[in-house]
């Protein structure tokens, strides 16, 4: 099994991984450290405020005794979180102790008092005429998003292409795309895993391969990254003046547009950026669920599946496991059937990954419902599955001709001790031994001739 | 099944239907066979072309609407739409259900729904805007010009009965003109010689008729006259060529399908006959409905009323006699469920004794006075060898008389050809069929709308189920492993002819029976029916397990014995059934299921067997959604892993998961850590079976042959062709042993992980332990 990679964890993981000059550069900004600040495990939330006001360090040891004692596994994973970011500095003279990073520390401290103030105002509304609504916002958002996804998988599908260039473009298939030579790039096992993934998780994926990347087009990280969070603070809906930009952020600004953080708007005189709750949102943990969107899909005991979507992208997400037998203006109609299943099982998708998806996606008339996929179609996916694994390929050795039962038996003992024997038939006085035991009994049946 | 009616009778009657068959038929049926050899697979199932009708205009309003239409005539309903209700009456009336489960229904809009539409009154404006009006979308052009061009004819052509002849009405003889001139209608046209002064048709006013005959037509200043009049014209058909004069009518031929209507009010040449609801039988809503659209326009229309077994069909065909109140044909499929009508009428109806009477091998009653009801088999009726003097006096006045009904239970068991000749034999005026499961393997279906006429209603399984009017059936599939030994023996090609009593008589299978029954009749006290087409194996489990069978040979004392003890005594709580009581055999107490074996993929046998349980038992609070007792019935089908047996479970399934069901797969069945107190748990016991099986001979281990059912040809054809010859050299006999330690079973099929049940609480124990 290859190693699947594309499983974002947090931002904040993102954020550790930079370097010591990187990470005091990032807590500059008064955004950042609140932005980390919120991130942070409860434990290590307050361990911040607490010695937010104090200068000099604190013995390790007494802040083990802040904490009860079936606490200590937490207080662990708080300390190591905080040392990892650098907020917490590790002093080891005689005795351990830890100080707060004093930028990170002054500028929350001022962010406490004075409150913070972006580096940009939202435009006044006489500038901006029209502006689009939360609603149409979203839809903007998802559709921009959509069609990125869809350029990703397969470039021919997209109505429009996007502003990245296709190396650009490339980086971000590299590991979901798979190419054998002259046949056009499928999707690989991690591809549709990708697919099967909720918007927020894609999200970031994409987000993940983009900032890593960003050293090789001549941007700084660190630089992206505070300009990411500091992105998640602005207002859904509200218009900010791109001149407020330098002129990086102009360059980041167009990338973000086509992945559906931002919408761009051109004025009579000025143009503006206005976020999108995908922007909005990026600060928040993924495991924070709360903010779900609604589901589509229903599921029938007959295996029917009804998707209430106009989305083309969905449309080739259940052609991934079910075969799309009609398509109305504002319905897929689809169904699972043992073949679209064990092409999906082909291509790495199990089981799991798709009765997940469709309880994720489950159409809010039947995600009240328990189960929101009828237990005999969740069954049956998972028996199907099962059925697939019953045969075990194990490579092997296989031998026969012995010169006498003696020389069997001993051969079939040897490769039981070595927990090595496949197979015996004693009448015949053929065996079969695991491919890693071949040469040991090689070796063994030489010793007996 | 006739069996009911005694071995040999029967016997005779699968000969002479072939002698009285004419082989032009014969033929056909043959090439039909051939061709269909995998008939039985779903007709959508091979078509893997998506449809992509997404570029359809959706209203601004669409969210309000019900259904989408496609181009291609399929329709799709969402239940939750506030306008579900009526959306579902109309739908049911105008297109095909093809499934049916909680939140989306599909349809399908056919030439012969939609005949069967215009039958119950429906006109192509009205179906046309009514559908507008629910779509969510503009109707597609395409579905508008099909119900244009598939209903324009329909409705034009009546057939009707008069003092015994058959007489096509039209008030456009330019139709007759253009019917006449297919060769099968203008051979079928009977020209009477008293018509010797018209040159055209019969032109009847009102109830009168004058009797004409002459290949020429109506002149303009004739037909100028009698328009105004409102006349109809008519020509008489053969009474023997009805059948194939309607055929031509239909939409895949001439396409003037014919309307039988009956306007039994002003039949006053057939006398009538007292009989009248007795005022406890009330008919439930859907039952109210069927009769509805049967007498839609106060008139009898013949067709089929389609609901589950158990939801009271008897109550309609009844209520539909009493309606009409002529003399009554009620034709059934065997001895039992004629005492059954019999006793249905009489419980449900006012008709008098003398007024009733059976007409069996057993019983031959007459009816006293000029009208009554006659029920009998279909086999009596269509018997075509030589009677006894009695029945030959009987079946003469079935033939004399004209009946205002012909009633017809389960017509889907009913061969076509057998339909031919009751209904040629009998004359009525108004035909009804009813039937729980409009589908056959030999899709022969649709035969019955030129036979009986189109379906005036179908209910719908879950509806009935949430309204408590049904029993909620928890369907379970259990797997059972093959032992090694019995596998092994399976894949051998010279065992071809034996597989089936080999994955039947599985002892895994045996024992999880086993298990159920013990579990069923000891902790929840239930009526338990086991099924087995194969008569091997329904006599060793029988045998083994100590219960009483019933199967073919069985006498019909011996049966009702049988069936009495199992209604009333405490001890006989389970007992063993083989194809004979698939159908219309009545046991209301029954509220469980297990089948071992069955037969291949037939759909059709699946729900008739469940329909055994559907009967609602208990309160009806209780039954309701959400009630103390939500799962009162049980249906287990057995099925042994990695044999042929699974392909068939997943095909005979698929009927009632149309209809909403669901199957839940059981994979450990008895529990793993008990079952050694069950037969067949050592492995010398095991291989003793195996070898008793193996030693059996190949006719033995085969299936039972009920003649009367035409279904099963088709599915036997198929297989016959499969088998291997291997095993007709002599090698029959042969016992092999195989022996060898451990049995292993097959991995894989292990626990799974499940999500949550809907209440654990109300959950069956068996089913609970998955969810532990």
């Amino acid at each position: 099994m290859p190693q699947v990679k594309i499983i974002a964890k947090n931002f904040m993981d993102m954020v550790a991984s930079l370097t010591a000059r990187d990470l005091d550069n990032l807590y500059q900004n008064p955004f950042i450290c609140e932005a980390i600040l919120r991130s942070l495990p409860p434990l290590a939330k307050k361990y911040v405020l607490q010695m937010l006001y104090i200068e000099g360090s604190v013995l390790a040891k007494s802040m083990e005794e802040w904490v009860l004692a079936d606490g200590f596994t937490k207080h662990r994973v708080a300390i190591d979180r905080l040392v990892q970011l650098r907020i917490f500095s590790e002093e080891k003279k005689k005795e351990t102790s830890y100080r707060l990073n004093p930028t990170f520390q002054t500028n929350l401290q001022k962010h406490l008092i004075y409150g913070g103030a972006l580096p940009r105002e939202p435009m006044p509304s006489n500038v901006t005429v029209r502006l689009p609504t939360l609603e149409e916002l979203e839809a903007y958002a998802l559709g921009q998003w959509e069609c990125f996804l869809l350029q990703l998988i397969s470039s021919a599908q997209a109505e429009k292409p996007t502003n990245f260039s296709s190396s650009m473009m490339k980086v971000f298939q590299r590991g979901l795309l798979i190419q054998r030579d002259k046949e056009s790039p499928r999707l690989s096992e991690s591809g549709f895993q990708f697919l099967l993934m909720d918007t927020s998780a894609q999200l970031w994926y994409i987000i993940r391969e983009y900032i890593s990347n960003s050293q090789e087009r001549g941007v700084n990280q660190a630089d992206l990254i505070s300009f990411l969070l500091e992105l998640s603070f602005h207002v859904a809906g509200e218009a900010y003046n791109v001149n407020t930009l330098s002129e990086l952020q102009k360059n980041m600004i167009k990338d973000f547009a086509d992945l559906g953080l931002v919408k761009l708007q051109q004025g009579r005189k000025d143009s503006w950026f206005i976020p999108t709750k995908l922007a909005t949102s990026l600060s928040i943990s993924l495991t924070d669920s709360s903010s779900r969107k609604e589901g589509f899909v229903v599921v029938e005991t007959n295996f029917r599946i009804y998707a209430y979507s106009t989305s083309k992208l969905h449309c080739e997400i259940l052609r991934l496991f079910s075969r799309i037998e009609y398509q109305l203006p504002n319905l897929i109609v689809g169904a699972i059937t043992k073949e679209s299943l064990y092409n999906a099982f082909d291509n790495g998708i199990t089981a799991d990954q798709i009765i997940a998806f469709l309880q994720q996606n489950a159409h809010p008339r039947v995600a009240e419902r328990v189960p929101s996929v009828p237990e005999n179609v969740c069954d049956q996916i998972r028996l199907w599955e099962s059925d697939l694994n019953r045969v075990e390929a194990t490579p092997a050795y296989f031998y026969d001709e012995f010169p006498s039962r003696d020389v069997f038996e001993a051969a079939c003992d040897y490769a039981r001790d070595r927990s090595g024997l496949l197979w015996e038939d004693s009448k015949k006085m053929r065996l079969a031994v695991k491919a890693e035991t071949h040469t040991h009994m090689r070796e063994f049946l030489r010793g007996q001739s | 099944m006739g069996h009911g009616d005694k071995g040999r009778p029967s016997k005779k009657t699968k000969f002479s239907t072939k002698d009285d068959h004419s082989s032009k038929f014969m033929e056909d049926d043959d090439n039909y066979y051939n061709e269909d050899a995998e008939g039985d697979f779903r007709d959508g199932e091979n078509l893997e072309k998506k449809r992509d009708f997404s570029k359809l205009e959706l209203k601004p309003d669409h969210l309000n609407r019900p259904l989408w239409a496609c181009a291609d005539g399929r329709i799709f309903l969402e239940t939750f739409s506030s306008l579900y209700k009526q959306a579902y009456d109309f739908l049911i009336a105008i297109a095909e259900p093809v499934c049916r489960p909680e939140s989306m229904h599909e349809y399908n809009l056919t030439p012969h729904s939609l005949y069967a539409a215009v039958s119950v009154g429906l006109e192509t404006e009205t179906i046309i805007s009514v559908l507008n009006k629910l779509s969510k979308t503009k109707l597609p052009k395409e579905m508008i010009d099909f119900i244009h061009s598939s209903t324009s004819n329909y409705g034009k052509v009546k057939l009707v009965l008069k003092k015994n002849r058959y007489f096509v009405e039209s008030p456009f003889p330019e139709v007759l003109k253009k019917l006449l001139k297919d060769e099968v209608i203008s051979k079928a046209r009977i020209t009477s010689e008293a018509a010797n002064y018209g040159d055209g048709f019969t032109i009847s006013k009102a109830a009168g008729e004058i009797a004409t005959a002459h290949d020429g037509l109506l002149n303009e200043a004739e037909l100028a006259a009698v328009a105004e009049e409102k006349e109809t014209h008519a020509f008489e058909v053969d009474p023997s060529q009805v059948e194939n004069v309607k055929q031509r009518c239909l939409p895949n031929a001439l396409n003037y399908p014919m309307l039988e209507e009956y306007d039994f009010r002003n039949d006053t040449v057939n006398p009538d006959l007292n009989m009248e609801l007795k005022p406890h039988a009330q008919p439930r809503p859907y039952q109210e409905k069927s009769l509805s659209k049967m007498f839609g326009n106060g008139r009898a229309r013949s067709g089929i009323i389609v609901l589950p077994c158990g939801a009271g069909k008897s109550l309609v065909g009844v209520s539909a006699a009493s309606r009409i109140k002529k003399s009554c044909l009620c034709l059934a499929t065997n001895a039992v469920s004629v005492d059954q009508w019999a006793f249905q009428f009489k419980l449900w109806s006012t008709i008098q004794d003398d007024q009733i009477c059976r007409f069996t091998s057993d019983s031959k009653e007459r009816f006293r006075g000029n009208a009554g009801v006659v029920v009998t088999t279909y086999n009596m009726v269509a018997f075509g060898g030589k009677r006894s003097e009695e029945s030959e006096k009987i079946i003469e006045e079935i033939r004399n008389r004209e009946w205002g009904l012909l009633l017809m239970d389960e017509v889907h068991v009913v061969p076509a050809h057998m339909f031919r000749k009751v209904i040629s034999i009998t004359k009525s005026h108004c035909k009804l069929g009813l039937t729980a499961t409009l589908v056959r393997e030999d899709e022969r279906i649709t035969d019955l709308n030129f036979l009986i006429g189109p379906k005036l209603y179908e209910a719908n399984w879950l509806d009935l189920v949430k309204g408590g009017f049904i029993a909620n059936v928890q369907c379970a599939e259990v797997w059972c492993p093959m032992t090694k030994e019995f596998f092994a023996e399976y894949l051998k090609k010279e065992n071809s002819k034996k597989k089936q009593a080999l994955y039947v008589m599985n002892p895994n299978k045996f024992r999880a029976c086993e298990f159920l029954i013990r579990f069923h009749e000891q902790q929840r006290g239930d009526k338990i029916i086991v099924f087995a087409d194969n008569l091997f194996a329904l006599t060793e489990y029988a045998m083994k397990l100590r219960k009483p069978m019933i199967y073919g040979a069985t006498s019909h004392v011996e049966r009702t014995k049988i069936l009495e003890a199992f209604k009333c005594s405490r001890d006989v709580n389970t007992v063993f059934l083989s194809k004979v009581g698939d159908n219309s055999i009545d046991i209301p107490e029954a509220n469980v299921i297990i089948q071992i074996s069955s037969h291949a993929g037939s759909r059709r046998q699946e729900a008739q067997r469940l329909g055994r349980i559907l009967r609602a038992k208990g309160k009806l609070e209780d039954r309701m959604a959400g009630g103390k007792e939500e799962y009162n019935a049980f249906f287990y089908s057995l099925v042994s892993t990695d044999t042929q047996e699974m392909f068939y479970s997943t095909k005979r399934q698929q009927f009632l998961i149309d209809q909403g069901y669901s199957f839940k797969v059981i994979t450990s069945l008895p529990p793993a850590d008990t079952g050694a107190d069950l037969s067949y748990h050592r492995l010398d016991d095991q291989l003793a079976l195996l070898s008793k099986v193996l030693s059996a001979g190949d006719d033995a281990v085969g299936l039972e042959q009920l003649e009367e059912d035409a279904d099963d040809i088709a599915l036997h054809k198929a297989r016959r062709s499969m088998g291997s010859m291997s095993a007709m050299s002599g090698a029959n006999g042969m016992v092999y042993m195989e022996y060898s330690t451990g049995q292993k079973r097959y991995a894989g099929q292990g626990q799974l992980k499940s999500n949550k049940p809907k209440d654990p609480a109300k959950r069956h124990y068996l089913f609970k332990k998955r969810f532990g």
